[in-house]
């Protein structure tokens, strides 16, 4: 999975690059992604293209967060879709994420906040 | 008695002959791609009703946009069965087009009626508990009222019924496999459905408990509408049916997945879902497969509603005042911990708050009397299956356990009773507690019903909440069950009293005077002959000729033990050894009528199809019986079947053991249609004796306190009937005997078995002999031809009570809250 790595200061943003991240391609994702989440500790993942997720997609979200708060880093999701969110609220996701419309916020707020919540 | 709207019968637009006419020409062309020449049977009717449905649409958009002009509050029925029937007369009727519709396709030399009779019927439901909601969707509709119905498409509806040397054998009734026009895809509004996982306990980034469902398979619910039409047209609402599938995701992946075949099995795992409709009395069969179409029909429902409320309103907390569920029994129960899940887990709200939500929301109907048939579902597989609703279930119960025990502190055994899980092995959730919770209005189906439910059913739930028990008796619709089931009755009474009773069926009233009118009574026994003939035509299709002067005992329902079937062949067998033992002759000629499915696995209820073929069998060949008594059996009894014999009995048979029978409606049908009822004094039948006079209907039998004492241990001694009565002893001996079954010796047997037993909850024995005796009153009375029409037309005039209307009015003024828009916001 190639993923466009844009690095603004000390943030690395990432944008998800697929239509729908479910069973068949979320431990494509979780692997390609893997060296990112070593070599940061404050990334943006930017979901504007994702139109579905799974459960398995929405427990790769969930790998990528502990791997970051795991060494005090954090993840902050944007530009979910309408369905994509739902998927999120589903199963009570949204709750333990930080979720920005536009990935100028979700940098923005690396800027104004400590890092590491859960 | 609340009074029905007035309805403005106005045509609808572009009904014209002409315009029909081009219409069905158009489809044939445009959406069949065909000649007309060409045409199949089947593609005619299609065209037909596309023609139909356009019109409907039409209507259906105007009264959506009227709704939501007027900020209505929507009615969403729940059920897990529909069994509407055919829809193309009735739609054509409601429209008020089916005559122009006949001369326009009169023009193309095409016949409505053959048209007509050759759809098939919509079979999403097994009996009553389906067919009620049918007939309620085109109250609401008539009425106007905003009210939807949500339920699922399956695949494969009820089982066509065929008879093999008496015995049924169930085929696959795949009606979906051609496709129906009345359906329109919704794929737009589609939703996810999760199924399965696990819950992940967490903290959430205020440090809150945040149990999360990983883990989840996921189902896509595609929701298919089927436009409702009211009487006059103006108002047409939709019956919304969920099919699951795949999602697309899980298509692709099919293609790039290197297990090819697994990802097709998984595919066909999640699609079976809506596969097919289960029957209600096979237990065990596809256990964990019906609790995951229920939670199905639940989900997709309930993300529905709530995305159609969010459309017009902010404030999830509002709801409940925009917004009204019911419950069609406990099948869509899930539904009261579905929507606490949406509110609290995705729209934020705190427990209580949306507790109180969910109270204000839904509603429930419970439609059986019998503790055993309440559904219960293990924990384990509520857990397996939605893991989360599970959590949501069980926090509802501590909190009503809690308030029980505030109400009566230390009653343990209240506290047991009252609880949604069952401490049982295995541990079981009650639905039909999870409903009563959940809701803020229980109602039961006919007021003898509605007492046992305070009584017997729920007696601590209702102690607790006294205010939210109500009763709506049943009812059934008057156009479709006379003014489309039987015309030349319908015409007759229109010319009496005029046409006010389609709508507003109390003015049926009008026509007791008629009872004393020979005139009327001549043209009365004219219209009811004519209907006999039609029936005694579909029966000669299975070889068998009966004479339409004959009374026609009608006894068509599911077959099912408590239903009594095997009572009223104890009398046939009676009167039959009474002609060639006794020589003694029937008051009349009778052909008894039996129609009805057995579930597939129910032995008792398919040795009765069995029996009743046979002594059929035995009695129809016997030439000293030949004009006196007929057997007869009509296969696949469904809803156009029943639209042929209704219009056709001049007796009802409503027999079932008092106490048992919630309601019934086939007791209401026949009743509009001038059969005399014999039966017990059981569900609706009891309302129906207040409504015509005790003096127009045969009751007979136990009463249901009767019923019950009798239950008491080591209290029916039914070999004291055996022994004391001739009559009864010879008629099981003899049906114990090998006269039936010559070619099966012995097949029989369990008859005695079954009725001389102590146990049998179903007292045959103990009510025969009232039974026989209210037959034989009869059958003096029907040889009173015009004693006989008096007692049939004033049946018919005093049935106003049992229009489905009546029902909608009572739920929307007591239970939903919902209204008819103004008419001028109608007009505008």
């Amino acid at each position: 999975m190639e993923m466009a790595i844009d690095r603004i200061g000390d943030v690395a943003a990432v944008a998800v690059p697929v239509d729908e991240l479910d069973a068949g391609n979320a431990s494509e994702l979780k692997r390609d992604i893997a060296p990112v989440l070593q070599a940061n500790t404050k990334v943006v993942l930017d979901l504007s293209r994702v139109r579905f997720m799974d459960s398995s997609g929405l427990g790769a979200m969930l790998s990528c967060l502990r791997q970051l708060t795991a060494k005090k880093g954090d993840l902050k999701l944007c530009g979910m879709s309408k369905q994509v969110r739902g998927a999120f609220e589903l199963v009570r996701l949204h709750r333990i994420f930080d979720i920005y419309p536009g990935k100028a916020e979700a940098v923005l707020a690396f800027q104004s906040k400590p890092t590491g919540v859960l | 008695m609340i009074a029905a709207n007035t309805i403005d019968a106005r045509p609808v637009p572009a009904c014209s002959v002409a315009s029909l006419q081009e219409a069905i020409e158009r489809h044939v062309r445009y959406s069949l791609g065909k000649l007309w020449r060409d045409l199949s049977p089947r593609e005619l009717f299609v065209a037909v009703a596309l023609a139909c449905r356009d019109r409907m649409v039409e209507r259906m958009l105007e009264t959506e946009e009227r709704y939501r002009r007027g900020d209505l509050k929507r009615l969403y029925y729940l059920s897990i069965e529909f069994l509407p029937g055919q829809y193309l007369g009735n739609n054509l009727l409601n429209l008020g087009i089916r005559e122009q519709c006949g001369e326009a396709l009169r023009n193309l030399g095409a016949d409505l009626d053959e048209i007509e009779s050759s759809e098939p019927d919509l079979a999403l439901g097994n009996g009553g508990l389906g067919r009620l909601a049918a007939c309620l969707l085109d109250s609401l509709a008539t009425l106007g009222l905003p009210g939807y119905g949500y339920g699922i498409n399956y695949e494969y509806g009820l089982f066509k019924q065929e008879i093999d040397r008496g015995y049924q054998r169930e085929k696959p009734e795949n009606w979906l496999g051609q496709g129906t026009p009345w359906q329109i895809a919704r794929p737009d509004k589609a939703c996810v459905v999760p199924i399965r996982g696990r819950i992940e306990h967490s903290v959430d980034r205020r440090g809150g408990y945040n149990p999360m469902w990983m883990d989840w398979k996921v189902l896509m619910g595609i929701p298919y509408d089927v436009p409702i039409v009211g009487f006059g047209g103006q108002t047409v609402n939709f019956l919304r049916l969920y099919s699951a599938r795949s999602s697309h995701g899980f298509d692709m992946r099919i293609f790039n997945a290197g297990d090819y075949f697994k990802a097709v099995e998984q595919k066909i795992a999640s699609e079976t879902v809506s596969k097919v409709l289960y029957p209600p009395d096979a237990p065990g069969a596809g256990y964990e497969l019906r609790l995951a179409q229920e939670y199905f029909l639940a989900a997709c429902a309930l993300r529905d509603i709530v995305r159609r409320f969010e459309q017009g309103h902010k404030d999830c907390r509002d709801l409940g005042a925009h917004v009204a569920i019911q419950l069609n029994d406990t099948h869509p129960a899930l539904a009261v911990a579905e929507l606490m899940r949406i509110l609290i887990d995705e729209k934020n709200l705190e427990w209580d708050e949306a507790w109180a939500v969910t109270q204000a929301t839904v509603a429930y109907t419970n439609h059986t009397l019998a503790p055993e048939a309440l559904e219960k579902w293990p924990v384990a597989l509520l857990e397996a299956v939605v893991p989360r609703h599970l959590q949501i279930i069980l926090e509802i119960n501590r909190r009503l356990l809690d308030r029980v025990s505030g109400v009566w502190p230390g009653h343990t055994g209240l506290l047991r009773r009252m609880s949604i899980i069952e401490e049982s092995e295995p541990k079981q959730v009650r639905m039909a507690h999870l409903a009563m919770a959940g809701s803020h209005a229980i109602n039961g189906v006919s007021r003898i019903h509605t007492e046992a439910i305070k009584t017997s059913l729920a007696p601590d739930y209702f102690e607790l909440w006294p205010d939210r028990f109500h009763n709506v008796t049943n009812g059934i619709s008057p156009r479709r069950w006379l003014l489309r089931a039987n015309p030349a009755l319908a015409a007759l009474i229109t010319a009496a009293i005029g046409d006010a009773w389609i709508t507003d069926l109390p003015r049926l009233k009008a026509l007791e005077r008629y009872a004393e009118d020979s005139a009327f009574r001549t043209e009365f026994r004219a219209v009811k002959r004519a209907n006999k003939e039609k029936l005694a035509r579909i029966i000669q299709e299975l070889h068998i000729r009966v004479d339409p002067d004959s009374l026609f005992d009608v006894h068509v329902k599911r077959i099912h033990a408590y239903k009594r079937q095997l009572l009223n062949v104890f009398h046939i067998v009676d009167e039959y050894l009474a002609l060639i033992e006794d020589g003694r002759q029937p008051a009349a000629p009778r052909v008894y009528i039996f129609a009805g499915k057995a579930a597939p696995g129910y032995w008792f209820a398919q040795q009765v199809i069995k029996l009743i073929h046979n002594v059929g069998r035995v009695i129809n060949t016997d030439p000293r019986a030949h004009s006196w008594i007929k057997v007869v059996f009509l296969p696949d009894y469904r809803v156009s079947l029943a639209e042929q014999i209704v219009p056709a009995a001049d007796l009802s048979e409503q027999i079932s053991t008092a106490g048992t029978e919630a309601s019934g409606t086939g007791n209401m049908k026949m009743a509009l249609n001038g059969a005399v009822t014999i039966g017990t004094l059981d569900g609706a039948t009891i309302e129906i004796r207040e409504a015509v006079g005790a003096e127009n209907m045969f009751v007979f039998g136990l009463t249901a306190a009767q019923v019950r004492a009798a239950r008491e241990p080591c209290t029916y001694r039914p070999w004291e009937h055996y022994e004391r009565d001739p009559r009864v002893k010879r008629v099981v001996d003899v049906l114990s005997s090998n006269l039936f079954c010559s070619e099966e010796p012995a097949l029989f047997e369990w008859v005695r078995k079954c009725v001389l037993n102590g146990n049998d909850e179903h007292f045959h024995l103990a009510d025969f002999r009232s039974y026989a005796d209210a037959q034989g009153k009869v059958g003096q009375s029907f040889g009173e031809a015009d004693r006989w029409t008096r007692m049939s037309i004033l049946n018919v005039a005093r049935t106003g009570p049992f229009s489905s209307d009546r029902t909608v009015l009572e739920y929307a003024r007591d239970i939903w809250g919902v209204q008819a828009p103004s008419q001028s916001i109608a007009c505008k």
